[in-house]
Parts: C-alpha cells; structure tokens; sequence
C-alpha cells in the first residue's frame, strides 16, 4: 500500500453535494477485481461504486456536511481573492487591449473572489471536508522536524537533520519501536549517502 | 528522406557494442533517475557530461537520449507508488494510477505504463524518420496566438480532468494561474508577489509545488488517518495487465501515439499537454467517464503513451532544426555542442550517420526498457509492501533531498514543506492538487502567449481569428466547449419523445 | 516492554534533549561542509573548487564553464564540479558565492549582463556590483547579432531603417542585451519599433525563424547554425569591430550607430580572496586558455577570446554600465517595457 490508506472523501460532482449520505456498496470483495472495474452500468447510482468498495478496511460514511468549516474556508477563499486584487491592482490594471504587469493577476484574483463568494453560498450543503482531530498535532509535529531539517541543513549538513526526522517520524508518529527507529533511521541517512553523495555527486551540504 | 539507405545504415550504427552498451547504460540511468523525484533528466545529463567527453558523439548522445526517455519510464514509477510526480508530465498518470495502486492494482498501472509507453515512443520514432522535416516546418508556424489557444485548451481540460466540485477545483486551478504569475514579469520587469525575495525573482518552480502538493501534503494527510484505518497491506495481485486491461486500453494507447507524437513537437509545454489532452480525451470518449480518477486503467494508459510520444517526438525540432524543445533538450543541445557537432538544419545532411543513428537506437532503448520493465515492476510493487509508518519517512527525506537537486536551492526545500502543508489543508477542505498544477503549468504560457499575441497584433484581439491555425484552434476551442451544451440540449430534446415511448409502451 | 507512563516519559524526555544538545553543539562548532575550508596560501587548492554558474545547464554560460573546468583540473590538481544555481540571470549564484569563505575555494563564472545591463532593468537593492567581488580573469566575449528570416523583405540594416516603421522585434527578455542592442538601435535610427519579450534565446530564435516576428537580436553562437543552412540573414553585429566568424556582416557602429553591446564572461571569486590564490588561478585558467582543446571549444561556439587582467574586466564593465546608463536617458528607453 502505499503511504497509509487513505480515507477517502465523497467527492461528488459539486452540484450534487449533499444529498442522502451514499449507501454502503456490496460486501467488499476480496481483494480488486481482476480485468479493471466490473462493467458499470452508464451512470452508476451514487454510493454503488465496486471499484471505490474494493478498498478493504475503510469505513465508507460518507462526511456530512460542516457548515461552520465550509464558511470559514469559503471566506478565506474570498478574502484571499480580495487582496490578491488588491496587490494585483497595484502592479498597474493596464487594458485589456494593453496588459499591464498587473492585468491578469487582477482577472484571476477577480475570479477568485467571485468562487469564493459562490462557497459562502453553498457552505451548508457541500459535503466534502473533514474536521480536525486529536491526531492533528501529529501534523504539526511532521511539518516541525521538516523546518528543523531546512533550519540545520545550511550549518550541519543533511546527515544529522535527516537521521533525527527519521527517528521521530518513524519512533513517535509511526509508532515504530525504539531499536527500529534508531536503527533503521541511520541505514536511511546510509543509503541516500550512497545514492546521493556517492553516486551522483549532488552538491547538497554534507558533514562526512 | 531521400533514399533509406541512410536510415539502414544508422542501425548499423546502433547495433555496434558499444553503441549498445552505452544505449542500456543511458536508459538505466534513466529509469533510476526518474524514479528519483526531482533530479530530472536535465540535470542528470548535466552531470554527466563529462563522461562525454572522451566518447564518440554518436555514442554520447545515444546515452544520453536514453536518459532522456527512460526517465519518463522511471517518472511513473513514483506517480503511481507514491503519489510523487516528479515530472509535469507525470502528474496526470498520478490520478489514476496512484487510485489503482491503493487498490493493490499496482501491477497493472504500471505494466499498462510501460507497455503504453512502448508503443507511444515506438510509433513516435516510426513517425519521425517518416515525416521529421515536414513537421518541424510546420511546428516554426505556431507563434504565440497560436500558443495562446492552446493554452486556453489545456485550461478547459483542466477543468474536465478532476473529479470533484467544480468549484473547488476551479479555485485551485485559480491559485495554479496565479503562482504562475509570481517573479519578474517578462514583459515589463516588475516583481510580481516576491515579497523582496531574490529566490522568487524567477518564479515558482514546477517541482516543488507539485511534490509538496502531491507527496508531502498526501503523506501528512495520511499520518491523522492510520489509527483510524485497518492496519492491513491490501493483497497486491496483478502483477501485469490482464488481456481485458489490455483490450480496454488499446484505443487510448494508440490514440495517445498519435497525439503524443503532435503535442511533442511544440516547443515548450508539449509533453504536459500532451499528457492532459489524451487523459482528457479519454474520459469524454469514454461511456463510463466517472471511472476516471476511480482507476481507470485507461486513465494511465493515456498519459503514458502520449508522454512517452511527446519525449520522443520532442527531439524532432532539435535533430532538425537545431532548437530544442525543452530544457533536457537543450543540455542534450549543448551536448552536442562540445562534441563539435554544431546542431543545425544541416544536421541531417552533415552528419546522416549520427541522425539516424541516435533516432534507430531510441528503437533498441525502448525495447530494452520495456524488457526491464518486467522484472521491474513485480520489484518496485513490493515496495508497497513496506510498512507506511516507515515508507513515510523515507518519502519524506526524499522529496527533500529530491527538491534540492533541482536547483540547488534551500529556498526550494522550504517551498516544498510550504506546498506540502498547503496540501495537507487542501484535501482536509475539499479542494484537489491535480487543477491547482496543472493550470500553473499552463498558466503561464497562456498568459505571456496572450500578451505577446496582443503586441504582435497591436492591441487588437480579432487577430486571433484571422491567422489560419489560430483560427483553426479557435474553432476547435469552440467545438471542445459547445460540445457537452449541444449534448445537453440533444438529449433534452429527444427525452420527451422517450417520455412519450414509455407512456404508450408500458 | 511495559513502561510506567513516568518512566516513558521521562525517556522521550531524555532522547529529545540529546538529540537536540548534539544538533546545536554540532551548529556550534559551525560545520565543516562539503568543499572544505581552509585559507589560501601554499597548500592551495585544498581540495575541489566549486565552480558555480547562474544559468541553467546546457546555455552558453554553463558550457563555457564547463569547458574551462575540464581544462582547469590538470593544472590545479583537484576536481571542479560545476553547480548550477540558476536564477535572476545570475543574482542568487552572486549572492551564494558572495557568502562563501574568500579561500578560493569557490568561484563563478559571472556575465557583464547581470553587472552592465541588468540594473539598468531592476530595484536598487537587486543590483550585482563587481566590486564586491574579487575578478579571477576575464574569459571570452560572445556577440550579438540581428537577424531576421531569410524569406522577409529586409536583407540589410538598411532596408530596416528605411522600412521599419511598425516593425515587431524580438527580445530574449527585459534587462538582456538583446533588449538593450535593439532598444538603442531603433531609437538612433528613429524607426517605430515594438519589442516583443520571449523567455531566452531559443524562443526569439524560433520566433524569428518562423517569421512571427520581423527581426530579433540573440548570441551569434545561438543563431550561426541557422544562418549558415541559409534560413537567417544576419543584418549587424553589436561590437565594436566586425565579427570574425561573420566577416560579411557589418557592425552597428560601422553604419554609424553609437550601439555597443556584447556578452562578457569571466571568473569572479568572493571578495577579500587572497592575491596570491587569485594569481595561481589566473595561471591555471592561461594554461587552459592556451589549449588546443579550449581554443577549438571557442571556435565551435562562436566565442571570441577576451582573456584579460582582472582591472580591465572591472574598467570595461563599469564603463558599459556608465554608458548604458547615459544612453538610456538620453533616448528616454524604459528598460521595463512598455506601459
């Protein structure tokens, strides 16, 4: 599999959002199908996905929809719009017959805005974002050790900042055990040596 | 070409062991690297050169032709494993390839991949000893109104190839345009949204965005959901197409040829578009398209074979012409240059053995990459197999470490963390990466072809219309656009009558 | 294992403050990366000296760089790999290099564009000025040309002035040379010109060749192919005698236009580098400028030998600058484009 099963979120057509949450397909079949999708019907009804079902081990609810969340974003969304116009505004509008350096950041952010605004209206009925939870802090922790990687690579090389994002991610946000972790983070600081240092002499600040 | 007696000659050339040794070397070193994200086969030539220099130029460039193209092989490696374009090219195989990947179809991703690409090269090269000069002509007509619709094309597509709100993705594809505006302008030298920054005065970089988006975002996204999934490997069959896959891609593989092989020979931006245009063909061509995204084994098919085709075709205007197409073509240029033989119209005519030869030994290349496909693919699937608590460092370091060969730039390692939280955000709220990348990579061909066509025609837009292939393009814009409404309208014409059928019928 | 909560905490606790005592001590100790450090002096090199090129690999920068690494390792003794640090035509390697130890470890191979052009072109605060570098040698000299499509009306600088009026140029971005031998051409000849900015010389090569534009300026080296398979005819040159690989071709100022404009590179270490390590690097660099394998590199791209004292480097740059700057104002060129 590859990095971690994802969840998956409805992604209905957007006009279609909403709606009745989508029934739990047939009973997942054990592992894929073999020759690609069993033969959809043209237009499948919403929920009966065997390809999506042939994921084993999710739960398929789809989300409901989060008012709250969907207005935030959607004002974000506008908000970032608005002073994007404004920076794009300031470069020089120009015409459209003369462009100026600003002209079409100003169309584009124009365009923005306006999406935004059409979210806020539809913020209670779209149904696909997912709430923040309690293993969130595992983010902020995974973007942590990546800026401590950035902050150290200029002064000590890669070696030591890679080896400890590799510990943490393998020791804390993995679950991994101790003596996998340390071992295991060193054999990787090992191997990109080779393939990197080594072998194709890429000038990335190195210790040893 | 006049007579085909150059052209047996140049297998000849290829067929020398050295030639060979140095075919398979080039496009091992190929597929290595573009399994590696980041480091892309510009660079790696970059670095290699110097082992060109003591070798004949045929030789060096048959190797490093093998790069070039093997690299396309190796790019999909990771789109579909993890999720990592490393190449704008590769961006649209990630949709579904990566979706059947997760479906423990890996297998058959990335031999459909490899088999497409086969083709996609292979029908590329037949083309090209067939028709190269005619072509390139032809490509030295498309000048930036014409660029400029095709751009506008690319955008549209954007808009069909993602499989969520529409809204949502139209506003990533927004942000995609605008990242694309961030630097120096081209046109009149104000900085646009650097914030001060010298590392920004050149723009965004493709790589950074799309592996941040892409890899990183993904990988985080992925560490809140573990504990809530069932910890189990999905049963990875398939480790090869099935005769049904098989069938069911061939329209899209030998559709994407032909359109790989067009889209190639324009300079600049041809292999992304082309990657685009044939996954987005597919999905319209198709009765099912809500398949695509899901895996489609068609969704990977097209890409791959059109991009492979683009590769191959984009050497066209560099063996011909003497431009090159792109910025692997341009250090395979220089290349060239230090060799002592000057790329030019006259290439062909100066040094026949070294066109044909470099051209009959991407045959051999292919092959030989299509042959270590094999044992390949059943190799990398088991990475799959790996832990994802420790795949996911591993990915991580290297998408770091990746990112900084491309430049290197620190300041890149920082745009990659920054997309990848951006990332992360983006698919909590709904929003997809696959418009966001794609229309920054359009994005800015669309908008300095616009204004350069609105210098060329003095401000006054209806010359769009009135240049032939323009109007040609514009035309078909229209077609592409008006289609689905046409569609709409039909049927809601023809439903009464159905409505009427059902009432007497029952 | 079964931990007390205390225990495992404590543990977490301990790790973390070890790993990140190490860190720091190790920043402390400020690092000793890649090349290594070290002064000058008699055991110079001390090992491979990084050669760092502004442009991205393959363009005419980054080959000359190369060609002068491959020949520079004989006589230095030690490797000199070449790292491309593309970006603001040169700005960010500038500014890399300017950070490193003045040991003679790192060097770059620097355009006159960036120095003499550029800040004709961007905010104060952007601009590259050679004094704060330590000049090595100047390199060669690469000129411009105007070209235009075989098959379009013009066949000499003449019929452009005489016809041009309306006429579309292309230049190979704002700020380049290309952009600055056009903008002070037409404005001396009075001819109404627009220019048209692509990304580089290959585009406004191409542009030029399929006629979307009327004429263009790039490096000769970018363009001699073209013209010798008879698809560009070159109008003029930009230096201040003809071109030797174009003897035919007049030079602007031979027709009588103040327009000299040409693309020098040369070899700059960080400032404060020791005389002594910035003279065995002007040897080592003659050495490889007398090779037959150079000489030929030169020739086969077109390159004209400049390899002068590090002072005329500074004095020719400063000059053009100066230069540029006057006639600039005097024209009244907006080097930002229009509008």
């Amino acid at each position: 599999m590859g990095p971690g099963p994802a969840k998956r979120t409805a992604p209905e057509a957007g006009e279609a959002s909403g709606g009745a949450p989508a029934p739990d397909g047939p009973g997942a079949p054990d592992g894929p199908e073999g020759p690609g999708p069993a033969a959809a019907p043209p237009g499948p009804p919403a929920g009966a996905d065997p390809v999506q079902d042939a994921e084993p081990g999710f739960e398929e609810a789809p989300e409901p929809p989060r008012p709250r969340t969907n207005t935030a974003v959607a004002l974000v969304v506008t908000a970032f719009g608005a002073v994007g116009c404004l920076g794009s505004w300031s470069l020089g509008p120009g015409t459209p017959a003369e462009p100026a350096a600003g002209t079409w950041p100003l169309v584009v952010c124009a365009v923005i805005t306006v999406l935004g605004c059409v979210l806020l209206g539809t913020a209670r009925r779209t149904a696909d974002t997912e709430a923040f939870s309690a293993a969130s802090w595992k983010i902020l922790a995974g973007i942590g050790t990546m800026a401590g990687f950035i902050a150290l690579i200029g002064t000590i090389g890669f070696e030591i900042p890679s080896a400890l994002l590799a510990f943490v991610w393998l020791r804390f946000l993995g679950g991994e055990s101790w003596r996998l972790s340390a071992v295991a983070s060193v054999l990787i600081v090992a191997a990109f040596y080779a393939v990197f240092v080594g072998l194709l002499s890429v000038p990335i600040p190195h210790l040893f | 070409m006049d007579s085909l007696a150059p052209m047996i000659n140049g297998f000849g050339v290829v067929l020398e062991p050295t030639n060979l040794l140095y075919c398979l070397i080039g496009v091992v070193i190929g597929m290595l690297v573009g399994v590696l994200p980041g480091l892309g086969p510009a660079a790696t030539i970059a670095i290699l050169l110097p082992l060109t220099f003591g070798i004949e130029p045929v030789t060096a460039i048959i190797m490093l032709a093998g790069i070039f193209y093997g690299a396309q092989y190796g790019g999909t490696i990771t789109s579909v494993l993890l999720r990592l374009p490393g190449e704008a090219s590769s961006v649209v195989t990630v949709f579904d390839g990566h979706v059947m990947a997760r479906q423990g179809r890996a297998g058959t991703a990335l031999g459909i991949a490899a088999i497409g690409s086969f083709v996609g090269g292979t029908v590329s090269i037949v083309a090209l000893s067939v028709v190269a000069p005619l072509v390139a002509g032809f490509a030295l007509s498309f000048g930036p109104p014409e660029y400029t619709v095709l751009a506008l094309l690319g955008i549209l597509l954007v808009a069909t190839v993602g499989n969520g709100g529409r809204v949502k993705a139209l506003v990533a594809a927004g942000l995609g345009l605008l990242l694309a505006t961030v630097g120096r302008d081209t046109f009149t030298g104000a900085e646009r949204f650097t914030f001060d920054s010298l590392a920004l005065a050149d723009g965004l970089d493709f790589v950074p965005i799309a592996m941040g988006l892409f890899g990183i975002g993904e990988i985080l996204h992925n560490l809140e959901q573990r504990h809530r999934a069932v910890s189990g490997a999905v049963k990875v069959t398939n480790t090869w197409p099935s005769r049904s896959d098989l069938r069911q891609s061939s329209g899209a593989i030998a559709r994407g040829s032909v359109l790989g092989f067009v889209l190639g020979i324009l300079p600049g931006g041809g292999a992304t578009l082309a990657s685009m245009a044939s996954y987005a063909l597919e999905k319209r061509r198709s009765r099912t398209p809500e398949r695509f995204g899901r895996g489609a084994v068609e969704g990977v098919a097209a890409p791959e074979t059109a991009n492979n085709a683009a590769a191959t075709s984009s050497f066209i205007p560099l063996l011909t012409l003497g431009i090159p197409a792109n910025a692997t073509m341009a250090v395979i240029f220089g290349a060239l240059l230090i060799q002592g033989v000057p790329p030019g119209p006259q290439l062909v005519s100066q040094e026949p053995e070294l066109f044909w030869g470099v051209i009959n030994s991407m045959y051999i290349g292919n092959i030989l990459l299509l042959i270590m496909s094999i044992p390949l693919v059943g190799l990398f699937v088991r990475i799959l197999r790996i832990r994802p608590a420790i795949l996911a460092p591993i990915t991580v370091l290297i998408t770091l470490v990746g990112v900084y060969t491309v430049r290197n730039s620190v300041f890149d390692i920082v745009l990659v963390v920054v997309f990848g939280a951006l990332g992360y955000l983006m698919k909590k709220f709904g929003f997809e990466p696959g418009p966001l990348v794609l229309a920054f990579v359009l994005g800015s061909l669309l908008e300095s072809s616009l204004r350069r066509s609105l210098l060329l025609f003095d401000g006054d837009a209806l010359g769009f219309a009135t240049r032939p292939i323009s109007g040609t393009l514009l035309l078909l814009l229209l077609v592409v656009v008006l289609l689905p409404v046409a569609r709409m309208l039909w049927s809601r014409r023809t439903a009464p009558a159905d409505r009427e059928k059902t009432r007497t019928g029952a | 294992m079964i931990h007390t909560p205390r225990r495992r905490y404590a543990r977490r606790t301990a790790a973390a403050v070890t790993a990140v005592g190490l860190s720091l001590s190790a920043a402390a100790c400020g690092g000793n990366l890649s090349s290594g450090g070290g002064g000058g002096g008699e055991d110079y090199p001390r090992g491979p000296i990084d050669l760092l090129v502004g442009q991205d690999p393959g363009g005419s920068t980054d080959l000359i760089a190369r060609a002068l690494a491959e020949g520079a390792q004989e006589p230095l003794g030690v490797a000199m790999p070449v790292i491309n640090t593309p970006g603001a035509n040169g700005a960010l390697a500038a500014g890399e290099l300017a950070g490193q130890e003045p040991d003679g470890q790192s060097l770059m191979v620097i355009n006159a564009s960036l120095i003499a052009i550029t800040p004709l072109a961007v905010a104060g605060d952007e601009v590259v000025d050679l004094a704060d570098f330590e000049v090595v040698t100047g390199i060669s000299r690469d000129d411009y040309v105007l070209v235009t499509a075989a098959s379009s009306d013009f066949d000499t600088l003449q019929d452009v002035v005489d016809d041009g009026d309306g006429i579309k140029y292309g230049t190979t971005g704002v700020g380049t040379g290309s952009q600055l031998a056009q903008e002070l051409l037409f404005a001396q000849a009075e001819v109404e010109g627009t220019p048209v900015p692509f990304d580089g010389g290959s585009p406004t090569l191409v542009a030029v060749l399929g006629s979307q534009v009327d004429v263009g300026v790039v490096q000769i080296g970018e363009a001699m192919p073209q013209i010798e398979a008879g698809e560009l005819t070159p109008l003029a040159t930009f230096a201040d005698e003809r071109n030797q690989y174009l003897p035919d071709v007049p030079s602007a100022t031979e027709e009588g236009y103040d327009v000299l404009v040409s693309q020098y590179r040369a070899v700059v270490a960080p400032g404060g580098t020791p005389q002594d390590t910035v003279e065995s690097l002007r040897s080592a660099f003659g050495e490889v400028f007398a090779s037959e394998a150079y000489q030929a590199f030169n020739e086969d791209n077109f390159y004209t030998p400049h390899e002068t004292e590090p002072a005329q480097v500074a004095q020719e740059w400063g000059a053009s600058l100066e230069d540029y700057r006057a006639m600039v104002e005097e024209y009244g060129i907006d080097m930002r484009g229009e509008g």
